[in-house]
């Protein structure tokens, strides 16, 4: 696909509560159905921003009072996708919510994105950038299979 | 909430169905958690069937995994049934996670029933 118009760019900020994830998606699908994007793909796009924006929700604040960012690029190669916070950063420390968490996030994201960045450190937020091409190859989670390097037995 | 309902089916001799439509995510997770214990409750076999859910993320698959742990650990029986025209937005997370036979995941919501009413019958 060629993109002739200038590139469509989107910025959501919003608190980060879980509520806002759908709001996310909704936002999301109208922007690769106007680039005409797989279903597939969408999918997968669906799916890696909403564990994003769940890290988020779940890991960035203390307090019920940080914000979510969601932005969305479009250039020549695809959709990139960027999902911040301005909380403490990536820290081992317990979740927010009762039930344990399945870890799953990160490797999800990476198995579904074409390419995928990480950054942040201590007090600086994270931040999580994620780029879908407009043509696929090869399937990318082919690549990275989580199948086999987790035990969902240990989850619980 | 009225777009993504879960709801519990008794209709089945033995074994619950929790009905789940639509997208589900961290904001419902903890209904779908809190249907996952009624039918726990009710000491039959569980069917979670998916087939009119468009969308699961993570959260799901961990309300859905604890819930099969709990069965087990109780003898009852617990299947998930997805039908046979799959939406992506389940079935990819299913196949990366490889959690098709774990869980396990069949077809159709009557061949669940039938494994669920096996105590015991989840994970063999």
């Amino acid at each position: 696909m060629i993109v002739t118009e200038p590139a469509p760019e989107v910025l959501l900020t919003m608190p980060a509560r879980p509520e806002g994830v759908g709001v996310v998606r909704q936002a999301l699908a109208g922007m690769a159905d106007a680039l005409d994007f797989d279903a597939s793909v969408l999918a997968d796009m669906k799916m890696a921003v909403t564990e994003a924006c769940t890290n988020v929700v779940v890991h960035a604040y203390e307090e019920d009072a940080g914000v979510l960012e969601v932005e969305m690029l479009a250039d020549e190669a695809g959709l990139t996708i960027v999902v911040r916070d301005h909380g403490s950063g990536i820290q081992p420390r317990p979740a927010r919510s009762e039930p344990p968490a399945l870890g799953l996030g990160l490797p999800l994201i990476a198995a579904l994105s074409d390419s995928f960045e990480l950054r942040g450190s201590a007090g600086q937020g994270t931040e999580v950038r994620m780029t879908f091409s407009y043509a696929r190859g090869d399937d990318p989670a082919d690549s990275v299979r989580i199948d086999g390097r987790w035990d969902p037995d240990a989850a619980g | 909430m009225d777009a993504n309902p879960i709801v519990l089916d008794e209709t089945a001799d033995d074994v619950v169905v929790v009905v789940v439509e639509g997208e589900h995510d961290i904001y419902t997770a903890p209904t779908l958690r809190e249907r996952l214990d009624e039918a726990l409750s009710r000491g039959g076999g569980i069917v979670v069937d998916l087939t009119a859910a468009t969308f699961v993320d993570s959260s799901v698959l961990g309300a859905l995994l604890d819930a099969r742990r709990r069965a087990i650990e109780a003898k009852q029986g617990y299947v998930v049934c997805v039908g046979e025209t799959v939406e992506p937005g389940v079935q990819r997370i299913l196949d990366i996670t490889g959690l098709v036979p774990v869980l396990p995941v069949l077809r159709g919501r009557d061949e669940a029933i039938e494994a669920a009413r096996s105590p015991n019958g989840a994970g063999t």
